[in-house]
């Protein structure tokens, strides 16, 4: 469970004062499916540093699960990042020249225990984004929609409580990144928390809720009426290809 | 364990980009070979020179006539005389013995027909003793040979061959330098010298036999002098300096007409030619590894800056700061450590090599590899551990942005 009250962070740089976030606070339970909105530069990624324990607010409180983030060291945040939070970044960051099985087994290199069986929960992790056939796939041999599945496995593999996603379909074209959105629903479904970042309402239809971002502040935060479903849009999108 | 992933990571990243990994080794192997290189070069001159100094005796010294650097005496110096030997004798204190040589390189000997070309000694009863050299057939010379000047002669186990083959040559006479005389005895096989002198191509008479019967001379060539104490050797060889330069009448600026070769200046003569070519090589060794150093921090420096993101990434998956500084250093020293491997393994191959073609004295140890892993480890850590700082620092909002 994620709690956050009154968060602000301001950048400086030198004697320049840039506040980014103003007092945000909301609270997302546990299995929800939470997207983020916001035009360009209102502190989206920002917000989704602090909630991921990279960053630390400029003032306010956050609670992951009852622990204040905000008193721990750095290395506890490095641990807690590691346990509980799986990252997908627009950008996949996959380990250049590793292949795809290395690049999703590297969370656990930082585990405080190495599972055994880290190559079978590797390449559990691999078929669970459909993408067994291609383990010993270097970043160069996959596609882009297939890099960030492989992303997305990195961010599983350590079974995390919350998939934090910034503009993960960003980079890819629309095909791709409703298959990523249909993994998304596929997590959601299994139980875990996800949140979404992006400035696509589209996209943000697909999660419970959306939170909007402006100026630093929330400006609104409800319940999807009606969740988009990503599976239904790819057969469509099918369809469509199959009629030209 | 979570230490060996992180220098598994380390390695990975080394094997992923071989190229950058071979610049960053390269000074690491020239260095490390280099030092191979002297260190075996040093051992065997060691041993050359200790063998040397064995030859010539702990406790000797040579008085030899003539100032220049030659190994053996001038003989156009006619200075010193076996009066300076009764001097020396007589006034220098714990003196065991002090015997006098007339010499002369090349002398031809002859038996019927065989000929042969020796080196001449002509030396007192206590030469036996002073070179510890007697003789293994007949007699050696003794002081009645002295004082008759006796037409005696001890020959060495190469002459014998040469002159006699197998049959017995004692009571033989032979011609040295036409001059007849009897073979006494058969010195001691004594072999060759590490300079590769044959000793044993050698001829002994009494000395008096030798200045006035054979050389017509009324010097000798060498005054050799065995001690009673080595350590009192350094306060001697002051003594015997001023006793001689007094008794032929130099004074210091003057140059000397004789000098004195003691273990020391044995032993420094044996090392000088092998002192120019160590000194080049540690030069080389030196630089090698600090340029090689420099360059491998640069190396990672730049490779620090182009993987930001591959740093923000593993941050972000849970790496602490000390486990990205440790796998940089892993990197550093995974590369010093198989540059070391390579450069001994290289060191080792170019000695082996040119103790098959030189005849450089050349022993192999282990020193040298411990001495090697010591600066592997000490170079990878110095110059790792800044770029591996600067890797451990990156803020990995920042890097992933
Ligand atoms: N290190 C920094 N120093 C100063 N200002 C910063 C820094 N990082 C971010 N900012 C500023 O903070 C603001 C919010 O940045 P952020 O990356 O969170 O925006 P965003 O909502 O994710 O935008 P986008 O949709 O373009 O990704 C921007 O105006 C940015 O210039
Ligand atoms: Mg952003």
């Amino acid at each position: 469970m994620i709690e956050v009250e009154g968060l602000e962070k301001t950048y400086f740089a030198g004697s320049v004062a840039t506040p980014v976030l103003k007092g945000v606070s909301f609270r997302i339970d546990e299995g929800e499916y939470v997207a983020i909105m916001g035009t360009s530069g209102t502190g989206k990624s920002t917000l989704m540093n602090i909630l991921g324990c990279l960053d630390k607010p400029t003032a306010g409180r956050y609670l992951l699960d009852g622990t204040d983030v905000v008193s721990l060291d750095d290395d506890a945040l490095s641990g807690l990042r590691n346990e509980k939070i799986g990252f997908v970044f627009q950008q996949f960051h996959l380990l250049e020249r590793a292949t795809a099985m290395r690049s999703v087994m590297l969370p656990l290199i930082y585990a405080d225990d190495y599972p055994e069986n880290a190559e079978e929960r590797a390449e559990k992790a691999l078929a669970a984004v459909g993408l067994a056939d291609r383990r010993q796939y270097r970043p160069n041999e996959l596609s882009g929609g297939q890099q960030q599945r492989v992303a997305i496995a990195r961010a599983l593999i350590t079974d995390p409580e919350i998939i934090l996603a910034d503009e993960p379909t960003g980079a890819l074209d629309r095909k791709s990144g409703l298959e990523i959105m249909a993994i998304f629903k596929k997590l959601h479904r299994q139980g875990r928390t996800i949140i979404l970042v992006t400035h696509d309402r589209a996209l943000a239809e697909n999660a419970q809720r959306i939170i909007v971002l402006e100026d630093g502040k929330i400006a609104t935060d409800g319940a999807v009426e009606k969740q988009r479903d990503p599976d239904l849009e790819l057969d469509t999108l099918g369809a469509g290809e199959d009629k030209k | 364990m979570r230490m060996q992933r992180i220098v598994g990571q380390g390695i990975q990243a080394l094997g992923a980009n071989k190229m950058r990994t071979f610049f960053m080794m390269a000074g690491t192997i020239v260095g490390i070979a280099a030092l191979t290189i002297i260190m075996a070069l040093g051992k065997g001159t060691e041993k050359k020179v200790m063998k040397r100094v064995e030859t010539f005796g702990p406790r000797a010294m040579m008085l030899i006539a003539g100032g220049g650097k030659n190994a053996g005496p001038d003989m156009t110096v006619t200075t010193l005389t076996m009066d300076d030997a009764r001097a020396v004798r007589e006034q220098v204190k714990d003196l065991e013995i002090v015997t006098p040589i007339a010499w002369r390189f090349r002398i031809n000997v002859k038996y019927d027909a065989n000929r042969y070309q020796a080196v001449f000694w002509g030396v007192e009863p206590s030469w036996h003793e002073a070179w510890n050299w007697y003789a293994a057939e007949g007699d050696g010379i003794t002081d009645g040979d002295v004082a008759t000047m006796a037409r005696v002669c001890v020959i060495g186990q190469t002459i014998r061959r040469k002159l006699f083959g197998d049959s017995d040559p004692v009571g033989e006479n032979i011609y040295v330098n036409k001059v007849r005389l009897t073979v006494k005895g058969v010195l001691e096989k004594k072999g060759t010298s590490p300079m590769g002198t044959d000793f044993d191509n050698r001829i002994i008479v009494p000395i008096t036999t030798a200045m006035r019967r054979v050389l017509n001379v009324d010097h000798v060539g060498a005054i050799r002098i065995i001690t009673r104490d080595a350590a009192l050797m350094p306060r001697q060889i002051k003594e015997i300096r001023a006793l001689i330069h007094a008794r032929h009448h130099i004074t210091p600026p003057q140059e000397d007409d004789f000098r004195i070769a003691s273990p020391v200046s044995i032993a420094k003569m044996a090392r000088g030619t092998s002192r120019t070519l160590s000194i080049l090589l540690i030069a080389l060794a030196g630089l090698s590894l600090i340029v090689g150093g420099v360059v491998l921090m640069n190396i990672l420096l730049i490779s620090v800056g182009e993987r930001q993101k591959e740093i923000g990434l593993r941050r972000a998956v849970g790496a602490t700061r000390r486990d990205i500084l440790f796998q940089f250093l892993a990197e550093s020293l995974t590369v010093t450590c198989i540059g070391m491997l390579a450069g001994s393994g290289l060191g080792a191959l170019v000695t082996l090599i040119l103790r098959q073609s030189t005849k450089i004295p050349i022993v192999l140890s282990w020193e040298p590899f411990a001495l090697s892993l010591a600066f592997a480890l000490l170079v990878g850590t110095f110059f790792g551990i800044q770029p591996a700082r600067k890797a451990a620092l990156l803020n990995p909002v920042e890097t992933l942005r």
